[in-house]
């Protein structure tokens, strides 16, 4: 059956020298890491996200920056704020669920099911965290307690879901970064509107950040320990 | 069995990028055909020669399944393949140390 197509077969099975080969396999992976999602794209457009949206919104609420119109209550940020601060996060959304796709189109197997819990996870964990705010409301919670209940039942959901894939995944940096957003949770809602936003923006976004700078250094020992 | 001798099967170039590929999977994950083809930029009649050899070695396993109408093949390393690499890249890393000393 093979023999047909054994000219441009031998062609490619010339014999390898012993750093030939290793320099094959490196390569090779190298361009089969595409087959694995990016972590600091990932945190990154998170971390820009949060950043720039819960700074705006921290500087609008103050009367900083931009304009506010009377009808505002003290606190209480901008129409616009709100709408940068939300596009940032669809933006965000979006950009995670694309990469993950594309990355893991024609991948099959146990890590599927896996990730697909996981990323099942983030859908329930927002959607009861949507009905309970939705409750809270409903149980006259004012704009004031709603805006702490809703910055602390996020950064609740996103900690205990980035503890469940650093246990997942075994990454100890997941986890960490995990318990560091619970604990923003927890400053975040004891700081008291409008600092809450600034909490979330600085330490909050500011952790994603890190985690990005942290990822893309150890991609780079490890591509530096590759080649030595 | 890492005593400086390569693995004729994996030690080949074609063969070894497509092993070197399927191990950047988590175990008992699988890839389809076309996404494999393109990472490793052969043609679908090479690959799937190598795949025969890799097949008949007991290191990677086809698999033909069907995604709606469409047929789909997905290839995955046997745990004996994973193995296999695992070993090889350590008679190259010792063939190398010895040059090196």
């Amino acid at each position: 059956m093979a023999t047909p197509l054994s000219p441009p077969d031998d062609a490619e099975d010339a014999p390898l020298d012993p750093a030939a080969s290793m320099r094959l396999i490196q390569a090779q992976q190298e361009r089969a890491q595409s087959l694995e999602v990016d972590g600091r794209l990932l945190y990154g457009v998170w971390g820009v996200a949060w950043f720039v949206g819960y700074l705006l919104l921290f500087g609008s609420a103050r009367g900083d920056i931009g304009p506010r119109g009377p009808e505002l209550g003290e606190n209480e940020p901008a129409g616009w704020a709100f709408a940068v601060y939300g596009s940032l996060l669809i933006g965000a959304l979006v950009v995670t669920l694309v990469h993950v796709m594309v990355r893991c189109r024609g991948i099959r197997g146990a890590s599927a099911l896996t990730g697909a819990m996981y990323g099942w996870s983030w859908f329930l964990g927002f959607g009861a965290m949507g009905a309970v705010l939705a409750g809270l409301a409903r149980a006259g919670a004012d704009g004031e307690l709603m805006g702490l209940a809703s910055n602390a039942l996020a950064s609740l959901v996103v900690g205990l879901i980035y503890l469940s894939g650093g246990a997942l995944w075994r990454t100890k940096r997941l986890y960490v970064l995990g318990a560091w957003i619970l604990c923003v949770a927890a400053v975040a809602t004891f700081a008291g509107l409008p600092t809450t936003y600034l909490v979330m923006g600085a330490l909050g976004g500011g952790g994603f950040l890190v985690l990005m700078a942290v990822e893309h250094v150890l991609r780079v020992r490890a591509r530096r320990a590759i080649d030595r | 069995m890492t005593d400086g001798t390569l693995d004729p099967v994996i030690h080949a170039q074609a063969r070894l990028r497509v092993v070197a590929t399927l191990a950047v999977l988590p175990t008992g994950d699988e890839l389809a055909f076309p996404r494999l083809r393109k990472l490793l930029d052969m043609t679908a009649g090479n690959l799937s020669t190598h795949l025969r050899k890799l097949e008949d070695a007991g290191y990677v396993a086809v698999t033909k399944t069907h995604e709606g109408r469409t047929p789909v093949t997905y290839i995955g390393l046997t745990p004996r393949g994973r193995r296999a690499f695992e070993e090889y890249t350590e008679s190259l890393a010792q063939l190398l140390r010895g040059a090196g000393a």
